[in-house]
C-alpha cells in the first residue's frame, strides 16, 4: 500500500503540487492525467523521492519513505523503480549492462565501478530483454537505438530492480503510437502477471482509459478525479483539463497508443488488441 | 549628442507620421563608423606606447642592435653540413681537437657493447618522460578532483568552493616558478620538473574537466539515482562513459603543452633536451646547436600531429554518435 497524506511540494512562489491525498493498494494500475503543468511529474519524482515533499508524507509499507535518508533512501528507489520520458539510459554503454545497472543498489560499488556482474545477473539481464523482445540488440549501445527500443531497455532495467512499484513518468510521450502501445502493453503486462504497482503519468485520455484500472486526474497540483475507466465522462474530463484544452486532450492523433485513429471518444472501455510478439511487430533493429 | 542617439525609431518620424527608414538607417550607420574609428585610433594609440616602452627598457635599442641579427646566425653554420648528422647520432668528427665542440661520440648511451642510444635522442627521452608522467598524474588527480568541483555533481558549497580555490592555485604559478622551488630542494635533474609539470597539469586539466562534467547531459544520472546508485556509481556509469572522450582530447592537448613546458624547465636546470641546448648555445658550439634544434622539432611537429590525429579521431568519433 502506497498512501500519500496531504502531499505538498512548492518550488519557490509556485505550489506545484498541492494537498494531494490518496492511498493505491499493491498491484493497482493507475494512470495519472492532467494538462502540462498539473503537477503529475512532480508527484512522480517525490514518490521516487528524486526530489523531496515540502510537506504530507509519504508512507509504503508502513514505512514513511518521504524522511528516509542515506543507504536506506537508495534501497527504496531501488524498490521503487521509475521509467522516463526521455528513457534515462546511458547512451554510449551497450544495452545490456545498461539493463544491469538496475541492479547497482543490490551490490557492492567496487564490483560495479569493475564492471564484475554476475553469471545470474545477466542471465536475469538477458531473460528481461527477452521479455521485452529486444533481446537482439542487447550488444548494441543503447543511443543507436529507436526511442521504442530504448523505452523497453528502461523497462527491462526497471525489472533488474526487481521492484515493488514502477513509477513511469510520460513513459510514450516521446514515442510513435505503435511503439507507445507496446511499451504500454508492456507495463500492464508486468502489472498483471508480476503484481508490480504501476503508476504511470499520461497525458491522453485514451491511452488512461485503455490500460489503467484507475485514473486520477490532477489540475493545477491537486487531484480533481479519482476513480475507474467507466466514471471518466466528459464532464469529469473538462474538470481535469479545463474547457479550452478538452479537445486537445481527446484528440488521438498526438501521442496516443491507438493505432488506427477510428475509436471514437465513448468506447472508452475497449481494449486495444493485444501487442503481437516485438520480433514481429518492429523488425527493424534486425 | 551620440548618448541620447539611440536605435529608437521615434525619432525618424516626421510630422505626417511616416517613418523615415532611410534617414535612421544612416544615422545608425554614421554612429558605427564613428565608434570603429574612434576604436581604432585607440588601438594605435596604445599599440604605438607599448612599443616605445618595450624599446625603451630594452638595454640595445631594437634598430641599433637590428644589423647584428646575421652575426648569430653567422655563428651557428658548422663547418660542413654533415657536422649536424654527426652531432645528432653522435659520431666522431673529422674535426676533433680534444675539445668539447667536437667530442661528439662521448655523450653516447651504450645499451649493450655496441649499440648505443645518441646522447640527444636520450636527452629527448628524457624530456619527452617528463612530458608523459606529469600529464599522466595532472589527468588522474583532475579526474579525481574534477567531479567534487562540478555544480551538477556536487551539491556541497563548501566542498565544490575548496576544490576549486585549490585547483586555482595549482595552475596559478607557471611551472618555471615550481620548478625554481623544487629544484632548491631535490636538485637538478627530472624529478623537481615533473613535479612542477604536475602540479600546474592538475590545476589546469581539472579546470577544464570540470567545465566539461558541468556540460553533461544528467538524464543518464538522473535513470541510475532513481534506480538506488550511489554518488559514485552515478559518477562512473551516468557521466563518465559521456565525458571520456573530451578528457581524453584534453589530455593530448596537455600532453603538446607540457613537451614544451619540459623542454623550456630543462634550460633551467631540470635535465633533458633543454638543459643541453642551454648549454650548446652558449658554448657556441654550432653543429650541436642545430643538432638539438632539429630533433626539437621534429620530436614537437610528431606529438603535435599525433595527438591531433588522435583526438580528431577521438572527438569526431563522438560527435559522430551524438547524431545517433
Amino acid at each position: 500500500m502506497l498512501e500519500l497524506k496531504n502531499v505538498t511540494r512548492r518550488f519557490g512562489p509556485n505550489t506545484a503540487v498541492d494537498n494531494v491525498d490518496f492511498a493505491i493498494p499493491e498491484g493497482q494500475m493507475v494512470g495519472v492525467i492532467g494538462a502540462s503543468g498539473a503537477g503529475k511529474s512532480t508527484l512522480l519524482r517525490m514518490i521516487n523521492r528524486l526530489i523531496d515533499t515540502s510537506e504530507g508524507e509519504i508512507n509504503f509499507g508502513g514505512v514513511r519513505t518521504s524522511a528516509l535518508k542515506g543507504q536506506q533512501l537508495r534501497n527504496w528507489q531501488r524498490d521503487c523503480a521509475m521509467i522516463f520520458q526521455q528513457f534515462n539510459l546511458v547512451p554510449r554503454i551497450d544495452v545490456l549492462t545498461n539493463v544491469m545497472l538496475g541492479r547497482l543498489n543490490h551490490r557492492s560499488t567496487v564490483a560495479s565501478l569493475l564492471n564484475i556482474f554476475s553469471d545470474e545477473e545477466r542471465a536475469m539481464a538477458i531473460a528481461a530483454l527477452e521479455r521485452l523482445g529486444i533481446e537482439k540488440v542487447a550488444l548494441q549501445r543503447a543511443g543507436t537505438l529507436s526511442g521504442g527500443q530504448q523505452q523497453r531497455v528502461a523497462i527491462a532495467r526497471a525489472l533488474m530492480q526487481q521492484p515493488k512499484v514502477i513509477l513511469a513518468d510520460e513513459p510514450i510521450a516521446s514515442l510513435d503510437p505503435r511503439n507507445a502501445q507496446i511499451v504500454m502493453q508492456s507495463l500492464k503486462d508486468i502489472n498483471q502477471s508480476d503484481g508490480i504497482t504501476v503508476i504511470t503519468n499520461l497525458h491522453t485520455l485514451d491511452t488512461a482509459r485503455s490500460f489503467c484500472e484507475r485514473i486520477i486526474g490532477m489540475q493545477a497540483g491537486r487531484v480533481v478525479f479519482d476513480g475507474g475507466p467507466d466514471d471518466l465522462t466528459e464532464d469529469a474530463a473538462r474538470k481535469i483539463y479545463g474547457a479550452d484544452n478538452l479537445e486537445d486532450a481527446f484528440s488521438e492523433a498526438v501521442t496516443s497508443t491507438s493505432l488506427n485513429g477510428s475509436r471514437s471518444k465513448s468506447s472508452g472501455s475497449e481494449r486495444p488488441p493485444v501487442a503481437r510478439p516485438a520480433a514481429e511487430q518492429n523488425p527493424v533493429y534486425a | 549628442m551620440l548618448a541620447t542617439q539611440s536605435n529608437n525609431p521615434a525619432l525618424h518620424i516626421d510630422a505626417d507620421g511616416n517613418y523615415d527608414v532611410d534617414g535612421h538607417f544612416k544615422q545608425l550607420r554614421g554612429q558605427k563608423r564613428l565608434y570603429t574609428i574612434l576604436g581604432l585610433g585607440a588601438l594605435f594609440i596604445v599599440l604605438f606606447f607599448s612599443l616605445w616602452f618595450a624599446n625603451e627598457t630594452n638595454s640595445g635599442k631594437f634598430l641599433d642592435r637590428l644589423p647584428h641579427f646575421f652575426d648569430f646566425v653567422g655563428d651557428l653554420i658548422p663547418r660542413d653540413g654533415w657536422e649536424i648528422g654527426r652531432a645528432l647520432f653522435d659520431l666522431s668528427s673529422p674535426y676533433f681537437d680534444g675539445s668539447l665542440k667536437f667530442n661528439y661520440p662521448e655523450g653516447r648511451v651504450y645499451i649493450t657493447e655496441s649499440l648505443y642510444i645518441p646522447e640527444y635522442f636520450y636527452k629527448m627521452i628524457e624530456t619527452l618522460n617528463i612530458a608523459i608522467l606529469s600529464t599522466l598524474i595532472g589527468f588522474i588527480f583532475g579526474f579525481i578532483l574534477c567531479f567534487l568541483a562540478a555544480s551538477n555533481l556536487t551539491t556541497e558549497r563548501w566542498l565544490r568552493f575548496v576544490v576549486r580555490r585549490f585547483l586555482e592555485i595549482l595552475r596559478a604559478f607557471p611551472e618555471i616558478v615550481i620548478a625554481g622551488f623544487f629544484l632548491a630542494i631535490f636538485s637538478l635533474g627530472p624529478i623537481p620538473a615533473i613535479i612542477a609539470v604536475s602540479i600546474h597539469t592538475i590545476g589546469a586539466l581539472g579546470k577544464m574537466f570540470y567545465e566539461v562534467v558541468e556540460n553533461a547531459d544528467m538524464k543518464p544520472d538522473e535513470g541510475l539515482r532513481a534506480a538506488g546508485g550511489n554518488w559514485v556509481e552515478r559518477v562512473w556509469f551516468g557521466i563518465v562513459p559521456q565525458i571520456m572522450p573530451n578528457f581524453l582530447s584534453y589530455g593530448l592537448l596537455r600532453l603538446e603543452i607540457n613537451v614544451r613546458a619540459s623542454t623550456i624547465l630543462g634550460a633551467v636546470g631540470a635535465g633533458g633536451i633543454g638543459e643541453v641546448l642551454r648549454l650548446s648555445i652558449s658554448r657556441g658550439h654550432e653543429a650541436k646547436t642545430l643538432a638539438i634544434i632539429l630533433i626539437l622539432f621534429v620530436t614537437i611537429v610528431c606529438v603535435d600531429q599525433l595527438s591531433a590525429y588522435l583526438r580528431k579521431r577521438i572527438v569526431g568519433n563522438q560527435a559522430f554518435e551524438f547524431g545517433a
